[in-house]
């Protein structure tokens, strides 16, 4: 499994990529939304796409929005990771194709607990 | 957002400062709360080596919210976001993208405790204190510590009545 973490923090995506790297998937990083689109237009197809919110360049709403306009990615779940709390972004992020939704902060279980609600992995962390 | 709000929101301020830390920070060592620290000293004494970082909110209201830490929690900070060892030494620009990303967090989330629609700006860090508008004043101030060194989280906004000046500017008839 791939996981592609969206995000201007090379802080928090380092903490993303500690949570999924435990269940033995392979990552690769953006810093926003274009340099993420970048590496898909390139041929990288992750399993999951971990999204912030507000980035500089190009900001996770519209990636995401740029990802479903093109049916070759259609595979790809979208996992929006960001303080953006409010129910309107919540409605129009997953209205505009992303699969769940998960605010910050969080704890590496509410993330395992996504995974394994979206079928992309079984039991979470193997001990 | 008024007063009111801001009174009832402490507690919430507190309790989502330490879920940040707890879940992204430091899962063993908590925030404590602490005695005001002299962040700002007098012109000419020596001042606190910190690091700021901040988030703009606007909208209805206008805001800013601003985490502070001494170098040595900067530092901590980095370490625990990035999953560095104690040995290791993050750069500045980890210190200011970790600070960053607090500040963040901690922004997002009490933007959600502001009624109405927001936006929330990218963060602003400094290796100083940052300072918001002069028209925004303390809502409130929280004063930490964290492994003996300290932390503040500051909520600074316009007043009420200034807001709901802007907001409803008057008519002249």
């Amino acid at each position: 499994m791939h996981a592609l973490i969206i995000d201007d923090s090379r802080a928090m995506r380092s903490i993303l990529r500690r949570i999924v790297t435990q269940l033995g998937w392979e990552t690769s990083e953006a810093a926003n939304g274009r340099e993420a689109l970048d590496l898909l237009e390139h041929g990288l197809v992750p399993d999951l796409c971990l999204i912030d919110w507000n980035m500089p360049v190009m900001n996770g709403y519209d990636f995401v929005v740029e990802v479903r306009s093109d049916g070759q990615w259609r595979d790809v779940t979208l996992m929006m990771v960001t303080t953006e709390s409010e129910h309107n972004r919540i409605v129009r992020a997953l209205a505009a194709g992303a699969h769940e939704y998960v605010v910050k902060p969080f704890t590496p279980d509410a993330i395992l607990d996504k995974l394994v609600l979206l079928g992309l992995t079984a039991t979470g962390v193997p001990a | 957002m008024s007063s009111l709000l801001f009174e009832s929101s402490r507690d919430d301020l507190e309790m989502l400062v330490g879920e940040v830390w707890s879940s992204h920070v430091d899962d063993r060592d908590g925030l404590e709360p602490a005695a005001p620290h002299p962040w700002s000293a007098e012109p000419g004494a020596a001042t606190t080596p910190c690091w700021s970082g901040a988030v703009s909110v606007t909208g209805l209201w206008q805001a800013l919210i601003a985490v502070d830490l001494a170098e040595p929690s900067a530092q901590a900070l980095a370490r625990g976001m990035l999953g560095l060892d104690e040995g290791e030494e993050p750069n500045r620009t980890d210190l200011g993208d970790a600070v960053g990303e607090l500040a963040n967090i901690v922004g997002g989330n009490v933007k959600s405790l502001m009624p109405g629609h927001h936006d929330l700006s990218l963060p602003v860090v400094a290796n100083t204190l940052l300072e918001g508008a002069t028209e925004l004043l303390p809502q409130i101030v929280l004063d930490l510590a964290w492994r003996g060194e300290p932390v503040r989280v500051r909520v600074l906004a316009l007043p009420p009545s200034s807001s709901h000046h802007d907001q409803f500017p008057e008519v002249s008839e």
